[in-house]
């Protein structure tokens, strides 16, 4: 055999196996994978749009989903929106849940984030941040409080915390937030959500 | 050649060739995973099954593949263990394919193992090769342990989430960040060089 | 204008070696000497700038319609090897000055994690096509940046009096932490 015969075939069959013995650890691990992305989407929901049973993805776009929760019934309890813009550092992914009059924002919960440890990152913690977001009036643009309060009782209902130390970050989720409202009561209105 | 010893072989991955601190081999993985020990450990493991099964077929099949496609089929094989390694995770340990992101995927870039095969696998028997890269891996988790202990406990008072440090510890968010990756390594790698310096002497 | 963010954030913010820690191996080891970090810096730039095209096809054209994302990383790979020889012949055709310019540090180039960072990265940001390519070009001059300034400092580090196990690597890691110090200054620049 000529040697670039040779080497043709050595790199066809190095290829095919490759290829064949992929495809069979691929499909062996597809539905798992699939699996704990569909798990973590459907905690988040359940999180921010407390009493969930089942959901329903209503519209997806770039860097903005939205799921629809509902009760054991099919009741339409709150929408739940996926969403991701850029932090301090990188992109930040988030949730967050509204009742369906969208009077209300109910929770947020961080998804992925990279900001710096110890300062932004802290947009991940519950008593720092997290829990200020706990049902705020969502009927006009929400704002941010500076500075940082250190109980949910000093703020508004259309206030937000500021992490001390972390103005970027904290702006950066509640410009995520309030761009992503605008996105949901325009898709409400024009009718362009199905399932209510 | 031959006449070195199978534990030789193995041996010589933890220090005297240790791939990270004496070859500087396989940097990208070793600074930007060491935020934390546990992603330390995942990708030292991750990288110690890529390089053991790539060092067991490239050194099985060494004699068939002609010399002018050795790299090319090196990388194939190397990137089908990282996609399997990579694939495993995202299914078994999802947070920890979460937090290591692109970099197990990257592990086909990490010249760690395209130099063992080059320089070992391609040459040796495969007992032999599978010994030198259990060397290397073992070599290179070490020295991913190393890093990431000191840049958790330093960055944080924790080790393995653990808190170790009391509370009258102030974290030094640095080591977490990307520059305490780059200072701690450099500090590391002077101290590595300094011990070696000093036991030369005590050899000579 | 977000893609001229995106272009700035690939430069300054999240620049390729001092965030990412991708291409440490040619940033550590052809940052000597000033000229020829700047022809590795636009050797990398340049097959950045392609990688990111042609990634950006595969990942759009033939892994994601066929459904077979498993095989990302192996044709990613085998892209960027085939790349880096093409180019390298096509240059040296072309245009020999280039190639006598930046022959060499083509074929260090294959085995540079930036190139497969960058397809990787932008595989897993859903970049569109003017995104990917501009995150490429932002990219590789983040690249070209880091190396000439680390290029530049070194070469008065040589008269410096570091301390003996420091010398070489110690060193140029410690100031590289610096480098990567400095530039999270330019961090939260871009806003939504």
């Amino acid at each position: 055999m000529s040697l670039s015969a040779r080497m043709i075939l050595v790199l066809t069959c190095v290829g095919l196996i490759s290829g064949g013995f992929l495809a069979g650890v691929g499909l062996w691990t597809k539905d798992k994978i699939a699996f704990n992305i569909q798990q973590e989407i459907e905690q988040a929901i359940k999180t921010v749009v407390p009493g969930t049973a089942v959901s329903e993805k209503l519209h997806e776009e770039r860097a903005f989903t939205v799921y629809a929760g509902k009760t054991e019934d099919g009741t339409l309890i709150g929408y739940a929106v996926y969403a991701s813009g850029t932090g301090f550092q990188d992109t930040i992914t988030l949730m967050f849940g509204t009742d369906i009059e969208l009077q209300k924002l109910t929770r947020l919960t961080i998804l992925k984030q990279t900001e710096t440890p110890g300062l932004g990152a802290n947009i991940e913690r519950d008593d720092l941040f997290l829990k200020f977001w706990e049902d705020r009036n969502i009927q006009a643009d929400l704002t941010l409080h500076k500075p940082a309060a250190s109980s949910p009782t000093e703020l508004t209902s259309t206030e937000i915390n500021t992490i001390t130390g972390a103005t970027i970050s904290s702006e950066a989720v509640l410009n995520i937030v309030n761009l992503s409202l605008e996105k949901l009561k325009e898709k409400i209105e024009t009718g362009q959500l199905e399932g209510r | 050649m031959e006449a070195k010893t199978l534990s030789s072989e193995y041996v010589k991955g933890l220090w005297d060739e240790n791939p990270v601190f004496r070859q500087l081999l396989g940097l990208c993985p070793t600074l930007a995973v060491t935020n934390a020990v546990i992603n330390g450990i995942a990708m030292g493991l991750a990288t110690t099954f890529v390089l053991l099964l790539s060092s067991l077929v490239v050194s099985l099949i060494k004699k068939v593949i002609p010399n002018q496609v050795r790299i090319a089929s090196y990388i194939v094989i190397i990137a089908s263990f990282v996609t399997v390694a990579d694939l495993f995770l995202q299914a078994f340990f999802y947070p920890i394919s979460k937090a290591l992101g692109p970099y197990v995927p990257l592990i086909v870039v990490n010249c760690v193992i395209l130099g063992r095969q080059e320089a070992f696998s391609s040459k040796n028997s495969v007992g032999r090769s599978m010994i030198d890269a259990l060397g290397m891996s073992t070599g290179f988790v070490l020295a991913l342990l190393l890093l990431s202990s000191v840049r958790e406990i330093l960055g944080a008072g924790t080790f393995l989430g653990i808190q170790v440090l009391g509370s009258w510890f102030k974290p030094w968010i640095i080591m977490l960040l990307p520059a305490g990756a780059f200072i701690a390594f450099g500090i590391l790698l002077g101290l590595a060089l300094l011990i070696e310096g000093k036991t030369k002497k005590r050899r000579a | 204008m977000e893609l001229l963010a995106l272009f700035i954030s690939a430069i300054l913010i999240n620049n390729f070696v001092l965030y990412y820690f991708l291409g440490i191996c040619p940033f550590l080891g052809v940052s000597k000497k000033l000229d020829s970090a700047l022809s590795m810096g636009l050797a990398v730039t340049f097959v950045m700038t392609i990688t990111a095209v042609m990634s950006w096809m595969i990942n759009t054209w033939i892994l994601i319609p066929y459904n077979i994302g498993y095989l990302q990383t192996v044709s990613f790979i085998l892209v960027i090897a085939s790349l880096v020889q093409l180019v390298e012949m096509f240059i040296r055709k072309m245009s020999p000055p280039l190639y006598q310019a930046l022959g060499i540090y083509l074929p260090l180039i294959t085995t540079n994690c930036a190139i497969m960072g960058l397809a990787l990265l932008a595989a897993r940001k859903d970049y569109g096509f003017f995104e990917a390519v501009v995150f490429g070009i932002g990219s590789g001059i983040g690249f070209t940046l880091a190396i000439v300034l680390m290029a530049g400092i070194r070469e008065q580090l040589d008269l410096a009096d570091v301390p003996e196990p420091l010398k070489g690597a110690g060193i140029a890691l410690i100031v590289a932490g610096i480098m990567a110090l400095a530039f999270t200054g330019f961090s939260g620049m871009i806003k939504l």
